[in-house]
């Protein structure tokens, strides 16, 4: 309901409608820049502050040793970037390269403007290998490849040292367990001065999501079958997932629950939380705490083991003519060869989107100076060991996931039949397409 | 665009250019130019594509004929949303009329500083939404918010609010009527003050006290402003998506999924473009007949002046 604009009776419907139909605004008009077949490269990238900064300079270098080459960056809030990119594509002038979401993936597939880079990725010298297995997985929809990594990043948890001292509890260990992980969150728990052991993001979407799927594989199961056509969650490692955080949610109330997914970092930073499972783009925002990282805990007895999530994003490419194309591959495999993944990594606090720069013993140390913890989650990538499944009804599955778990956390339902109402609409979700 | 000249003879073209007619039309076609490109035909797209299955992403648009408008009736999160919205819109509008009413006849009078008390009700609509949805998150967090602080004190027990799917929704209509109060107040102050003081004072003369004069004069002479408040804040509230995507994103468990927050989640995380045009459609017959029931019904308690 946006106030600030006035509109007649009849106008009032259009911003329902405006809703869908922007991107068709803009069909049949040409916004040229990219679309002669010279001319710099257009890219869209969502970088600001230092990422920015690293960014307009490595495009500067490869400017200078690449002579006649010319790369034009585009800023695009990295949240609209598809419904922007799906204009152009409608309009007939995409950009070359675009900075896009991994979750995106499978949907970007089907695509046609989109350039497959299957063949790209194997030509000597680019060493695909190197990238993460988690990142390789999200790159890769139905065996093509669409995009190429261009951001990396996990799940751990981040614990607040001075609370556990208070507690009198001993710091994680990198063989704990999620059974210690919730005694932990407990003992951390003080309703009388506000303080809770551990956060969860319940807005009920993807970030609700994949937290959870994490426990799920560490429990040692799997959300859909092999075959991709059946759910595969509603199963006793889905039981002991969703019991975990049920326990702390709703028996031992050591789970702050953030609907907002807003409240809980300022939290933490204010010293009211003891544990939080979160990501590394989390840390500079704990300034006020004196913070420790450690791997997601595990379940002893499962083969699940150590592991964790990521949520890579992709650089993918567009057919804007053969020399274009050709153009804005060389220009992607430079910019995500070692060199520059280990100068960008430095210079912005990313993990390196390659395991070669990931596993210099130097950079992460240097890295770790400025922001501290940072090490733990570059030696996590190689925690990550499965990616979420690359459909095209990941949305919709991921839309009943998140219901499925917000509504065992508000006790509202129990695990077990909220895995069976959750299967059962995922193999609707799956059968109707 | 209305000249059509065709066929006829130079002599005629001539004076159809020279008429009044034509410099008029020709004065407003950019505009209407634009209302066409950007207004209408995104209408009639999203019209087309009602009928479509389209994901934006893939060149294949086929027709589905009425499918989309069959599975709005069948999908029981659009039942969900349509009650939502109706629930919300009929807190959301008498609540922001009431309290806007009261606030412009309490300012409506010589006092001191009155224009910073005026300025304060308007600064309502000047903040931005983002930062009033932050506001409200804060002022009604579970654990650590004010709301529950002083509910505390009167011994009420911790509400859940936004974690609560009974609750949130009555959360996100307080919020809106702060924010859009404001407005309310603007209007009715101006309303107020349009109302001749003759009558009011005839009425004292003739022996009415305050709430009689409040009752039987003001009230009525504010009735135009009140329709119009009414239809504007309806519209509004039908329409509302802002602060449900930025504070609970339509949870919890689609507690505050409103109409306009299930088309964005269709079209934008789903990709069914073709289901999100045919919930906008639908939208859109709803805001006509209740605009149209708000005309027809208000007409017959507005009482204009000549």
């Amino acid at each position: 309901m946006a106030k600030h604009r006035l509109r007649g009776p009849l106008a009032g419907l259009l911003t329902a409608l405006t809703a869908v139909t922007v991107p068709l605004a803009a069909c049949g008009t040409d916004s040229g820049g990219s679309s002669g077949a010279s001319g710099p490269i257009q890219i869209w990238e969502g970088y600001t502050g230092a990422e920015a900064k690293a960014f307009a300079h490595l495009v500067a270098d490869y400017e200078a040793q690449h002579p006649g080459q010319k790369v034009s960056a585009l800023y695009v809030n990295n949240d609209d970037t598809l419904q922007k990119v799906l204009t152009a594509v409608r309009g007939g002038s995409p950009p070359d390269i675009a900075y896009l979401y991994g979750s995106w993936a499978p949907n970007v597939a089907q695509i046609p403007q989109v350039v497959n880079l299957t063949q790209v990725v194997k030509q000597p010298g680019v060493d695909w290998n190197d990238f993460w297995t988690g990142e390789r997985a999200v790159a890769t929809v139905n065996g093509k490849v669409i995009g190429i990594p261009a951001l990396v990043d996990n799940l751990a948890v981040v614990y607040n040292k001075t609370l556990f001292a208070k507690a009198g509890l001993p710091l994680p260990g990198p063989g704990w367990t999620w059974r210690q992980f919730q005694a932990d969150a407990k003992k951390l728990t003080d309703p009388a001065i506000k303080q809770y052991g551990t956060a969860y993001v319940t807005p009920g979407s993807e970030d609700t999501v994949w937290h959870w799927e994490a426990l799920l594989w560490e429990a040692g199961g799997a959300l859909l079958s092999a075959d991709g056509k059946q759910a595969a969650f509603d199963s006793p490692a889905g039981l002991t997932s969703l019991d975990t955080l049920r326990t702390m949610a709703v028996t031992d109330k050591s789970m702050y629950l953030d609907p907002t997914d807003s409240a809980y970092a300022n939290l933490f930073n204010s010293g009211k939380i003891g544990m939080l499972v979160t990501g590394p783009w989390d840390l500079s925002g704990f300034p006020n705490v004196h913070y420790g990282v450690q791997v997601m805990p595990s379940y002893p007895g499962t083969s699940g083991g150590h592991q964790t999530i990521s949520g890579p994003d992709n650089w993918v490419v567009f057919d804007n003519g053969p020399a274009r194309v050709s153009a804005a591959e060389q220009f992607l495999l430079w910019l995500t060869a070692p060199a520059q993944v280990r100068y960008f990594s430095l210079q912005t606090g990313d993990l390196p989107t390659r395991q070669s720069v990931g596993q210099q013993a130097s950079l992460s140390q240097q890295m770790n100076a400025s922001l501290p913890g940072v090490a733990t989650f570059i030696a996590n990538l190689g925690n990550v060991r499965q990616a979420r499944p690359q459909i095209p009804q990941y949305p919709k599955i991921s839309q009943i996931l998140g219901t499925m778990i917000v509504s065992v956390l508000l006790g509202q339902s129990q695990p077990q039949t909220a895995l069976k109402s959750a299967a059962a609409q995922v193999n609707q979700a799956l059968a109707a397409s | 665009m209305a000249v059509s000249s065709g066929r006829q003879r130079p002599g005629a073209v001539r004076r159809v250019i020279g008429s009044d007619h034509f410099s008029g039309w020709a004065f407003v076609t950019p505009g209407v130019a634009i209302i066409l490109l950007f207004g209408a035909a995104p209408i009639v797209w999203s019209a087309v594509m009602s009928f479509q299955r389209s994901n934006l992403l893939s060149p294949s648009t086929p027709f589905v004929g009425l499918a989309n408008y069959r599975q709005l009736v069948h999908d029981p999160i659009v039942v969900q949303a349509i009650q939502h919205t109706l629930i919300y819109s009929a807190l959301f509008v008498p609540g922001t009329m009431a309290v806007g009413l009261f606030l412009a006849v309490a300012m409506n009078r010589k006092i001191r500083f009155i224009s910073v008390y005026r300025t304060a009700a308007y600064a309502t609509m000047a903040i931005s939404t983002i930062s009033e949805a932050i506001v409200f998150i804060w002022l009604f967090d579970p654990s650590y918010g004010v709301v529950n602080y002083f509910l505390a004190m009167i011994g009420v027990p911790q509400q859940q609010f936004l974690n609560s799917p009974s609750e949130a929704l009555y959360v996100i209509v307080a919020m809106t009527i702060w924010g859009w109060t404001g407005f309310a107040v603007v209007i009715y102050l101006a309303a107020l003050q349009a109302i001749p003081q003759t009558l009011l004072e005839a009425a004292a003369i003739d022996g009415a006290g305050p709430w009689r004069t409040f009752r039987r004069i003001t009230l009525p002479l504010l009735s135009p402003a009140s329709l119009f408040l009414a239809v504007w804040l309806t519209i509004n509230a039908l329409q509302l998506f802002d602060e449900v995507y930025l504070s609970t994103q339509g949870g919890p468990l689609n507690a505050t999924t409103v109409l306009v927050y299930y088309l964005y989640n269709q079209a934008f995380q789903q990709f069914n473009f073709g289901y999100a045009s045919a919930i906008a459609y639908f939208l859109f017959l709803v805001i006509i007949v209740i605009t149209a029931i708000q005309f027809r019904v208000g007409r017959r308690f507005t009482h204009y002046r000549s």
